[in-house]
């Protein structure tokens, strides 16, 4: 057998220039691959790190059909030590107690339809991004007293309501008792965040000022809890859900409180996959058609090697490695380019900021670092062999059928 | 005294071989008769067409007559099917070609051990016996060179380790001095003689060179598909 993998890499090289041209453009084949995929599950993540990061957690504690009815009526008082056993789980980096409600911002200029969420300004920083994503200019700045009368606003809603830092807005809203209540407070500051939705949708309070105004007295919407991943949510939520009392009060990951991302995920691995299909099924015929004129220039020769008493098993193997060979030395550079341009654009990030309104819609910032995983080379590896082996097919079962009186009459 | 008898290793009898050629029938062979003897060193001569290549080719097994038998180290080949065919190549017959023949990409000592693979020697002794057959036909130092870093006859002598290496009963040589000049043509009839006269194989060769014939144990005229001299029927 390792003579026909000798043979079969000799025989490769034997013209240069034609298989470089099918190794190269397998190598592009899989460069590509790897890069577009790397890209899309840098994007996916980043919208679903985004996503976490800004209004969703890695886990929530909330009322059964919260998440459909953001309501003040659906607010609930945390079991007594609730607290100390989510600070106490494994996995869990940060808590904190949130008050959503839907309601209306104005301004003297106009109004907008909102989602107000109370929050407790020190807590708040364990959970999300949004003390980060806050400004620091011209006198913005992050909540600081959950019981204040202060409010945070992007700066695309306080360009459409026209306002800035210090100036007085006025929120509307429906208590827990269903009577429409309103509040004045002052813009402390401004945010921006990587998500378009969420910028023109969210503004945030003090968590005392809102279950003041709200009637809530001590209740919650939610707690939100971080995990140290994204993959440990499962694991966190499981656990907490033993301390849950009450048969209203649920635990949710944040893929079962947004199954719509997990979708989008596996419809982009579709699509690629798709994609991918199509780009092989070129390198298919590209290594076929090279293999069957490897085998018409070598007619005689294969003749005389079976004149000599070489088997038609030993051809057909010696064929089906040289087009191995040539797939995996395409795989070769393709993988190692693929990977060294990942890993430097993991690095340094992808700046696309020229599209930042259209990644502001996706929810997945201007700027993408690009996610190499091991499935996604494996695959790759999988995928060439698979290729290879069956662009070699044909060419191999008509070198084994040779005749050897014809391959010697063959010039 | 009288000659000891020695066993045919080679017995035709009735082969006739025909090929269409633009619809018509040609008799590439006629009703061949014939005998060869163990350890012999003989020529088939003849013009070109005459059908030497033919039935060199239907010895080999490469081709199947349409009539006759052929009895090669006493098996009949008609009654082998393409496998038994290709074991007795490997195993009991060699061959040399005009053109040499050898793998490209291999260099002259795989080449030539090439053969012992294909019959699952190990690999000492496969490197070995194919160094020592390099040797014996003097290509000590052209070992690690492929066919196209050496010469034409060094190519052919390549080709001849070939066929000797794995100790077959039969060297079938279809013109094998056709592509050498007449000093080089004429070293390897001296290198297959005497490695005829060593080891005992016998030796068949196809040539329409004067001086091939006259150098040979034994001449088999050939015409038109029949043998005209030495034939010897079985």
């Amino acid at each position: 057998m390792i003579v026909f993998l000798k043979l079969s890499w000799r025989n490769v090289w034997r013209n240069k220039r034609r298989s470089l041209v099918v190794i190269t453009s397998i190598g592009i084949g899989i460069f590509a691959m790897l890069v577009i995929m790397a890209i899309m599950n840098g994007m996916n993540y980043q919208m679903i790190d985004n996503t976490i990061s800004t209004s969703l957690g890695h886990v929530s504690i909330h009322k059964k059909g919260f998440l459909d009815n953001m309501k003040a009526s659906y607010g609930f008082r945390p079991d007594k030590g609730i607290y100390e056993k989510i600070e106490g789980t494994d996995g869990v980096t940060g808590w904190a107690p949130r008050v959503k409600v839907q309601g209306i911002v104005r301004s003297s200029e106009a109004s907008q339809g909102v989602m107000i969420t109370g929050i407790d300004p020190a807590r708040e920083k364990g959970v999300s991004d949004i003390y980060s994503y806050t400004s620091v200019e011209e006198g913005s700045a992050f909540l600081d007293d959950p019981a204040a009368g202060d409010v945070l606003i992007s700066e695309q809603l306080a360009e459409k309501l026209d306002l800035l830092v210090g100036d007085r807005l006025v929120i509307m809203l429906q208590d827990s008792k269903d009577e429409i209540v309103g509040d004045a407070l002052t813009v402390r500051g401004v945010f921006r965040s990587p998500i378009d939705s969420f910028d023109k949708y969210v503004i945030f309070t003090g968590i005392k000022r809102l279950q003041n105004l709200a009637g809530m007295k001590n209740l919650v919407s939610e707690i939100s809890v971080r995990t140290d991943s994204r993959d440990s949510s499962i694991d966190v939520k499981v656990y907490l859900d033993r301390f849950i009392e009450g048969p209203d009060v649920i635990v949710q990951s944040w893929q079962e409180m947004a199954p719509s991302i997990m979708s989008a995920v596996r419809l982009f691995d579709a699509m690629m996959f798709i994609f991918f299909g199509i780009v092989f099924i070129t390198v298919i015929f590209s290594v076929a058609n090279t293999m069957v004129m490897a085998v018409m220039e070598r007619f005689h020769e294969i003749g005389v090697m079976k004149c000599i008493g070489t088997r038609p098993l030993n051809i057909f193997i010696m064929i089906l490695f040289e087009a191995i060979d040539l797939g995996l030395a395409g795989m070769a550079a393709g993988v190692i380019s693929g990977v060294a341009v990942n890993l430097i654009l993991a690095v340094t990030g992808l700046d696309l900021s020229i599209f930042s309104e259209s990644m502001r819609v996706w929810g997945t910032g201007s700027v993408i670092y690009p996610l190499i995983m091991i499935k996604d080379i494996a695959a790759s590896v999988v995928v060439v062999v698979l290729t290879a082996v069956f662009a070699a097919i044909y060419p191999a079962i008509k070198a084994a059928r040779i005749k050897p009186l014809e391959a010697l009459n063959f010039i | 005294m009288k000659k000891k008898s020695r066993e045919n290793v080679i017995e035709i009898s009735g082969l006739y071989k025909d090929y269409r050629s633009d619809g018509l029938a040609v008799h590439a062979l006629n009703g061949i008769e014939l005998a060869v003897e163990k350890g012999e060193f003989s020529a088939i001569a003849g013009p070109s067409g005459s059908g030497k290549t033919t039935l060199l080719n239907l010895i080999g097994g490469i081709d199947r007559p349409d009539r006759g038998d052929i009895r090669v180290s006493g098996m009949d080949l008609n009654s082998m099917n393409a496998r038994e065919l290709s074991e007795l190549r490997l195993n009991r017959i060699g061959f040399i070609f005009q053109a040499y023949n050898l793998i490209p990409v291999l260099t002259a000592v795989e080449n030539v051990e090439y053969v012992l693979l294909l019959q699952g020697v190990d690999k000492t002794e496969r490197r070995e016996r194919a160094e020592e057959m390099l040797c014996s036909v003097g290509l000590e130092n052209e070992m690690k060179r492929r066919p196209s870093e050496i010469s034409g006859g060094q190519q052919q002598r390549v080709a001849v380790a070939r066929a000797m290496v794995s100790n077959p009963e039969i060297i079938l040589a279809d013109e094998p001095t056709a592509n050498l000049d007449q000093k080089t043509g004429s070293a390897l009839l001296d290198l297959m003689k005497k490695l005829n006269k060593e080891s005992g194989v016998t030796f068949l060769f196809s040539t329409h060179d004067q001086m091939v014939m006259k150098r040979a144990g034994r001449l088999i005229k050939i015409s038109d598909g029949k043998i005209l001299k030495g034939g010897r029927g079985s």
